[in-house]
C-alpha cells in the first residue's frame, strides 16, 4: 500500500511541475507585476544597468515648491552620464528587502558594477523594525523565494510569510521600547526607550502661557523612538546588511552602503545631545562594520542642514531639492574611485 | 492553527504518519497532544476553558449514569448549565448587559453596563454543543457513561472538527477514536480528495469571492442595485463554499486517520424549500437543534399554534447559537417564519413531489435560493443600519451607475460551485469522483491542483463560522 501512495504522491508532484510551466507562462508575469513589480524591474533592466540604486521615499519625495523634483539617484546620474543608474525603488524597504532584491539578480548574466544600497539608520529601530508596513514588503518578496513559481503562488494564498497582525506588531515593538536596555558610556537617567519616552512625555515642552506644548512633545517622543537605540550585533538589519555584504563579496560587485543624512540639528535641539550621541554612534557602528573590502559606506549624517528636511512634525528623510543634491554629490564623490574616467562635474 | 496554512499542511502529514506508526494504545494521547497543540495555535490559554468543558462533562456523564430519579436530572442540569454559563459568559456577556441597560431605560432605570474586553475562544458554540449532546444522551439512557477521560477528552478536542464542527455525537465519534484503525488505501484516497477540494472550495471559491461581498457590505449606498444584488447572491455562496470547504477540510482529515465523521453538507442549494434546505445545511447543527430542542418541546405532536411556536423557537435560537447580535435573531426568525409559512401552504395546497428534474422543481430551487440569499442579509450585516442600507440599495438603487467593480470572476467560481453540486447532489465529491474513470479523476485533481495553486485567493480569510 506504501508504494501505492507513494506512487500518486510522485503524479501529483509531476502534475504540479506541469502545472508550473503552463502558469509560468501565462499567469506568472501578471502576478509578478501586481505584487512585486521591483523584481520585474530588476530583470528587465539587468542587461543596461551599470549600478542599482536601491531606495525608499528618500529618494523620490520631494518639496512641492522644489525648482528640481529630480531624485538622488537622477542627481547622481547628472555626474556619470555616460553610465546607467537605474533605479529601483520602494517606500518604507529595508536592509531585508534590499537582500531579496540582490537574489533576483542573475548572476549567471551581465552583472552590475556597482550597488548603491540606502543605508537609514531609523530602519534599525524597534518601530521600523515591527512597522505594520512588514507585511506588505514581505508579501511582494515572496515571489523571491527559491521554489518553483507555483508553489510561490500558493505559498501567497497561505500568507506563508511573516505575516503578523498590526496587534502582534504593535505588541512586539511596545517589548522592544520597554526591554531593550539603552547603553551610554556615562551615566544616563532612564535605562529603556520607554522611560525616555514617558519623561519627555510628562514634561518635556511648556508654552510661553504656561501650558503643555504638544506639539513639540510629540516631535520629541518621536526622535526619541525613532534614533533612540544601539545597534547590535543581534539586530535583523545587521543580519540583512551582513548578507547583502557577502553576496557582493562573492560576485565581485562594489557596494556602496547610502548612510542617510538625519536632522541632527532638530534632534539636538529636541531632545539634546543624548540623542545626538546616539546617533553618532549607531553611524560609527555602521561604518566600521561595513567599510572594508568592495563596501564602501557614504556618511550622509550631518551633511543635510535642518532647514533641508521636507518633514519638520515627523522623523523622516525627506530631503527637499538642495538636499537630495548634496547627498547625490556625495555619492558620486565616492564613486569617482571606481568611475574616475567617466566623472563629469555637473554642479 | 487553520486548515488554509502552511502550519497546518506540515503538520497533518507529521500527524497521520505519527497515529500510524504508533500503537493502539498510545494512539488516544498523541491524538490529544496533537488537538491541544492544533487549537493553542489559536489563544494557547483559551485550552483551559476546554479542559474546564471536558472535566465538567466527564464527571457530570459519570454522575448521571450512577444517579437515579430526580438526582439525574440535577445532574443534567448542573452540566448543561455549566456549559451554557461558560458560553454566555464568553459570547454572551457583553450583549445581555447591553441589552439588559436599554431594558432598564425605558422604565427609567440607569444601568451602565461593564464591558468585557474578551476574545471569544474559536469554536466555543461547537464545543459546548457537542460536550453537551453528550451528558443528554447519558441522561436519556442512550449512551454509555465514558469512563476513560482520555478518550472523552478526545470526543471534544478531536482537531479535525474541533472549532468549526461537525457537532458529532458520542455514539459515532467516541467510538470511532476508539477502533483501531489501519492505514487503508481508500480511506488515504479519499481522504485525499476531501481534503484537496475542500481547500479548493474554500481558498479557490470562497475567498475570491470575500473581497468583493466585503466592498459592498462597507459601503452599499455606493453600489448600484445590480451590484448590490450581485453581492446578496455572492455571499450566499462564499458562506457556503467558506464552511462547506471547512468542513470537506475537516471530513478529509479524519479520514485520512481512518475515522468517519459525519456530514455536515448535502448541496444545500438544491434545496426545493427552506425545511429541506435546512434538512442539507449544517445538518449536525440543525439535528442537534431537533434532537435537543425541537423534541423537548414537543416537536410536531403539539397542537398547531405550539407547534409554530416551537418552529419560531428553535430557529431564533439557532440564529443566536450563531452570533451575540440581534441581527441572528432576525435572521434565525425570517427562516422559521418563511418555514412555517411553506408548511402551511403546503398543507392547503397539496402537489405531489417528485425528485425528477422538473420545470417546477428548478423553479422552486431557485425560489429557495433567492428566499436564503436575501435573509442572508441580515446574518451577514454588521447592524440593523447596515442590513437596511444593503435593502435599501437593493431597492432604490437603481439609478446609481454602481462602482464598476468586476464581479464576473467571483461569479465564474460561484457557477464552478453550482456545477458541482448538481454533480454531487445527495453524494459526495470523493464518492463520485472514485466512480470516475483513472484518467478523467486525475484530470479533475489537475484542475483542483491548478485552481487552488494558481487562482486562490491572495488575502486569506479566516473560516467565517470560527467566530461562532
Amino acid at each position: 500500500m506504501l508504494k501505492k501512495v507513494l506512487i500518486r504522491f510522485l503524479w501529483v508532484g509531476l502534475i504540479i511541475l506541469s502545472l508550473d510551466v503552463v502558469y509560468t507562462h501565462t499567469l506568472y508575469p501578471k502576478d509578478l507585476e501586481e505584487k512585486s513589480k521591483e523584481v520585474v524591474e530588476i530583470w528587465n533592466s539587468q542587461d543596461s544597468a551599470d549600478i542599482y540604486y536601491f531606495g525608499e521615499s528618500s529618494n523620490t519625495t520631494y518639496r512641492e515648491t522644489d525648482s528640481l523634483k529630480n531624485r538622488i539617484s537622477e542627481f547622481t546620474n547628472w555626474f556619470y552620464p555616460s553610465l546607467r543608474i537605474t533605479n529601483i525603488n520602494k517606500f518604507a524597504t529595508h536592509g531585508g528587502v534590499y537582500r531579496q532584491w540582490l537574489k533576483v539578480i542573475d548572476t549567471k548574466k551581465k552583472l552590475p558594477h556597482a550597488i548603491i544600497i540606502t543605508l537609514n539608520l531609523r530602519s534599525f529601530n524597534a518601530g521600523w523594525i515591527h512597522s505594520n508596513l512588514e507585511t506588505q514588503l514581505q508579501e511582494a518578496m515572496v515571489f523571491t523565494q527559491p521554489f518553483p513559481n507555483i508553489v510561490n503562488r500558493f505559498f501567497l494564498s497561505l500568507q506563508a510569510f511573516d505575516n503578523k497582525t498590526d496587534k502582534q506588531r504593535e505588541e512586539d515593538m511596545l517589548r522592544d521600547y520597554r526591554t531593550v536596555p539603552l547603553v551610554f558610556p556615562y551615566p544616563f537617567p532612564f535605562k529603556t526607550v520607554s522611560e525616555w519616552d514617558s519623561h519627555m512625555a510628562a514634561g518635556g515642552y511648556l508654552k510661553p502661557d504656561g501650558s503643555w506644548d504638544m506639539d513639540k512633545i510629540v516631535l520629541a517622543c518621536h526622535f526619541i523612538k525613532g534614533y533612540g537605540f544601539n545597534i547590535r550585533q543581534n539586530n535583523p538589519r545587521i543580519a540583512d546588511f551582513d548578507a547583502i555584504y557577502d553576496w557582493c563579496s562573492k560576485f565581485q560587485v562594489n557596494l556602496y552602503l547610502n548612510l542617510l543624512a538625519e536632522n541632527v540639528q532638530y534632534a539636538d535641539s529636541l531632545v539634546g545631545k543624548d540623542l545626538v550621541f546616539l546617533m553618532k554612534q549607531n553611524r560609527d557602528f555602521l561604518v566600521k562594520r561595513y567599510q572594508k573590502g568592495n563596501c564602501k559606506v557614504i556618511d550622509n549624517l550631518e551633511v543635510v542642514p535642518g532647514r533641508e528636511f521636507i518633514d519638520l512634525e515627523w522623523t523622516t528623510e525627506h530631503y527637499a531639492c538642495k538636499g537630495r543634491m548634496t547627498i547625490a554629490k556625495n555619492i558620486s564623490d565616492t564613486l569617482k574611485k571606481q568611475f574616475n574616467n567617466k566623472y563629469k562635474k555637473a554642479y | 492553527m487553520l486548515f488554509n496554512s502552511l502550519h497546518f499542511l506540515i503538520f497533518l502529514p507529521l500527524v497521520i504518519g505519527l497515529y500510524y506508526l504508533l500503537p493502539q494504545r498510545f494512539r488516544w494521547i498523541f491524538i490529544f497532544l496533537a488537538s491541544c497543540y492544533f487549537y493553542m495555535a489559536f489563544v494557547p490559554k483559551y485550552i483551559l476553558i476546554l479542559f474546564l468543558i471536558i472535566a465538567i462533562d466527564y464527571v457530570s456523564g459519570l454522575a448521571i449514569e450512577k444517579a437515579s430519579g430526580t438526582r439525574r436530572k440535577l445532574f443534567l442540569w448542573l452540566s448543561l448549565s455549566s456549559n451554557i454559563l461558560l458560553l454566555a459568559f464568553f459570547k454572551y456577556f457583553n450583549f445581555l448587559n447591553v441589552n439588559v441597560a436599554d431594558l432598564l431605560s425605558l422604565f427609567g432605570t440607569e444601568f451602565h453596563p461593564v464591558n468585557l474586553s474578551i476574545i471569544l475562544p474559536i469554536g466555543l458554540s461547537f464545543h459546548t454543543f457537542q460536550s453537551m449532546s453528550y451528558t443528554i444522551e447519558v441522561y436519556r439512557g442512550k449512551q454509555q457513561a465514558e469512563k476513560h477521560l482520555g478518550y472523552f477528552a478526545n470526543y471534544v478536542l478531536f482537531f479535525p472538527q474541533m472549532v468549526a464542527g461537525p457537532i458529532e455525537r458520542y455514539e459515532n465519534l467516541g467510538t470511532e477514536l476508539k477502533v483501531e484503525h489501519h492505514p487503508v488505501y481508500k480511506n488515504f484516497s479519499d481522504g485525499f480528495r476531501l481534503v484537496l477540494f475542500g481547500l479548493f472550495v474554500k481558498m479557490t471559491i470562497a475567498d475570491n469571492i470575500a473581497p468583493y461581498v466585503n466592498e459592498v457590505y462597507k459601503q452599499p449606498w455606493t453600489y448600484s442595485a445590480l451590484e448590490v444584488w450581485v453581492a446578496v447572491f455572492l455571499f450566499s455562496f462564499q458562506i457556503y463554499a467558506d464552511f462547506y470547504g471547512y468542513s470537506t477540510i475537516a471530513l478529509g482529515c479524519a479520514r485520512l486517520l481512518g475515522i468517519k465523521i459525519m456530514d455536515n453538507f448535502k448541496t444545500p442549494y438544491l434545496s426545493r424549500s427552506i425545511s429541506e434546505f435546512w434538512s442539507r445545511w449544517h445538518i449536525s447543527l440543525s439535528t442537534w437543534f431537533r434532537d435537543y430542542l425541537y423534541i423537548t418541546l414537543g416537536g410536531n405532536r403539539v397542537k398547531l399554534p405550539r407547534w409554530s411556536l416551537n418552529i419560531m423557537i428553535v430557529f431564533m435560537v439557532s440564529g443566536l447559537w450563531h452570533g451575540a447580535n440581534w441581527t441572528f435573531v432576525v435572521w434565525g426568525a425570517l427562516h422559521g417564519l418563511v418555514s412555517l409559512a411553506e408548511r402551511y401552504f403546503n398543507m392547503i395546497v397539496k402537489i405531489e413531489k417528485t425528485e425528477s428534474l422538473s420545470f417546477w422543481n428548478v423553479l422552486l430551487t431557485v425560489k429557495t435560493f433567492v428566499i436564503t440569499s436575501l435573509i442572508w442579509i441580515f446574518f451577514r450585516a454588521e447592524n440593523f443600519a447596515n442590513a437596511k442600507d444593503m435593502i435599501k440599495a437593493l431597492l432604490f438603487n437603481y439609478h446609481l451607475a454602481g462602482k464598476g467593480v468586476n464581479y464576473i470572476p467571483a461569479l465564474v467560481f460561484s457557477l464552478a460551485l453550482i456545477v458541482t453540486d448538481v454533480y454531487v447532489y445527495n453524494s459526495r465529491i470523493d464518492v463520485r469522483l472514485g466512480f470516475l474513470k483513472t484518467p478523467y479523476r486525475w484530470a479533475v485533481y489537475a484542475v483542483l491542483i491548478f485552481g487552488l495553486f494558481v487562482l486562490s485567493g491572495t488575502q486569506k480569510f479566516a473560516f467565517i463560522y470560527f467566530q461562532f
